[in-house]
């Protein structure tokens, strides 16, 4: 089996960001992602208690090099101010390169 | 001392009772909670019931005399709003943005405020207006658009004058800096009325309208029956939540501690004597001052953190929920309905008897 090296870009941030990270996905042409509401604790105190407005939730994209570079620095000057959001990139690899 | 007495027997009652057992269960820390989807149900079903009344309410009335009401309601929302910014701003010394988010918090509407006000009437026996419902979908929106749009306007004029001190004027970034508002502006617009809130109170006021009271029988036992007892359930939630964000009140200052309080009080007030004057029943009085009393803290977050990123959202919930929210139903309530018992000339105000009989 042949498997590709691609990115996968991990964001985690308040559930009231999450448009605005779509936004910026879909302004750089990736419309395929993953999102589920999480809990935790951070620089913000502990999130996810209370209303569904304070929950958190992590999106997952899986994306090639080129676009990366771009949407990282985007998400880093538009939002690392004013929310609570950590991003991280990691190598994965999958075996239908073409869907990304 | 009559209105303390109001105070006091309010404090007796199931919902208040209830908010602070959630406070209580907050602060024990204990692992109660009410599941995520029964408390985001809640907030569906109480629109979805206020808005019922209210349409079979207006097939009585008719609509036509609701119009002043609801345009004074939003002209004194805004006003309001202004009110609150040049206060904050002045006097608190809150950056723009934390002025212009708190600014709208206050000016506008709560819902689950609004549903314990109707449940406290119905206790007293009172009625109030139906087309009141209509005005709470209305005034929604009205104070984060206009908070939205001077933000925006601040924003890009300081952009613009930045820019100035580099190269001669450009009117090329002032027209972008227009755009963009406008952009926002339209989306938050888009966004609110097509948002859960306006979208369920509108849906029941019509269908409340159309299915009148004869239709109304057969669901009398969900919509009307239970609407206190499930506002109980959800006080539970609310006392919870509250009672977690007891430990932040330290942290928003004095300040706004004192203007969580004194602001909802006197735009009661107001609201209660405007109505008064406007021709609105003793219960329709009461309602109306809670209107533009109540601070918004389900709807706020959500518009605010998109459309005000800047603002500190810790600052305008924790007013919201943890100082205006319990002093609202729990002391300015049986305040604003001694105010309009007064001024609707109706004699005693000995309303609260009823429990007072209970215990004898």
């Amino acid at each position: 089996m042949k498997l590709y090296t691609v990115k996968l870009l991990t964001i985690t941030c308040e559930i009231l960001a999450q448009k605005n990270i779509i936004e910026i996905l879909n302004k750089h042409e990736i419309n395929a992602y993953t999102t589920y509401e999480v809990d935790g604790n951070g620089a913000r105190g502990i999130r996810g208690q209370g209303f569904k407005n304070e929950k958190n939730v992590k999106v997952e994209v899986i994306l090639r090099e080129e676009k990366l570079q771009d949407i990282v620095e985007e998400i880093s000057r538009t939002m690392f101010a004013n929310f609570a959001i950590i991003v991280y990139v990691s190598d994965v690899s999958v075996v239908r390169t073409e869907k990304f | 001392m009559e209105i303390l007495q109001l105070i006091q027997s309010n404090l007796l009652t199931p919902i208040i009772l209830f908010f602070l057992f959630g406070i209580i269960a907050a602060r024990i820390k204990s692992d109660l909670k009410i599941p995520e989807a029964i408390s985001e149900f809640l907030p569906i079903y109480l629109l979805a019931a206020i808005g019922l009344h209210g349409g079979i309410e207006m097939r009585n009335t008719g609509f036509e005399n609701m119009l002043i009401p609801m345009l004074v309601a939003i002209g004194l929302s805004l006003l309001m709003t202004l009110n609150h910014y040049q206060i904050l701003r002045r006097l608190g010394k809150f950056n723009i943005f934390d002025s212009y988010a708190l600014a709208s918090t206050y000016g506008a509407v709560g819902a689950v405020t609004f549903s314990v006000g109707l449940s406290f009437l119905k206790n007293q026996g009172v009625t109030s207006e139906g087309y009141l419902a209509a005005i709470l979908a209305v005034l929604e929106p009205v104070a984060f658009i206009l908070a939205i749009f001077l933000t925006n306007m601040a924003v890009s004029k300081q952009i613009r004058q930045k820019k100035k001190s580099f190269t001669k004027g450009d009117a090329s970034d002032l027209d972008m800096g227009i755009q963009e508002t406008k952009t926002k502006l339209s989306q938050v617009l888009h966004e609110s009325v097509t948002g859960k809130a306006i979208v369920i109170l509108l849906g029941s006021i019509v269908i409340g309208y159309i299915i009148g009271e004869s239709g109304f029988d057969s669901i009398k036992i969900v919509f009307d029956e239970m609407f206190t007892g499930a506002i109980v359930i959800f006080m539970i939630e609310m006392g919870i939540i509250a009672g977690q964000r007891l430990g932040d009140i330290k942290k928003v200052g004095i300040f706004l501690i004192a203007f969580a309080v004194i602001m909802p009080t006197f735009n009661g007030i107001v609201g209660v004597l405007v109505a008064t004057v406007m021709g609105l029943s003793l219960g329709g009085s009461v309602m109306f001052g809670l209107l533009l009393a109540s601070a918004s803290f389900i709807a706020a977050p959500a518009v605010l953190r998109h459309a005000i990123p800047q603002a500190n959202p810790s600052l305008y919930i924790t007013s919201a929920l943890g100082i205006t929210f319990p002093y609202n139903i729990i002391v300015l309530l049986p305040i604003m309905f001694a105010v309009s018992t007064l001024v609707h000339g109706n004699g005693s105000i000995d309303l609260f008897n009823y429990i007072i009989k209970d215990w004898i």
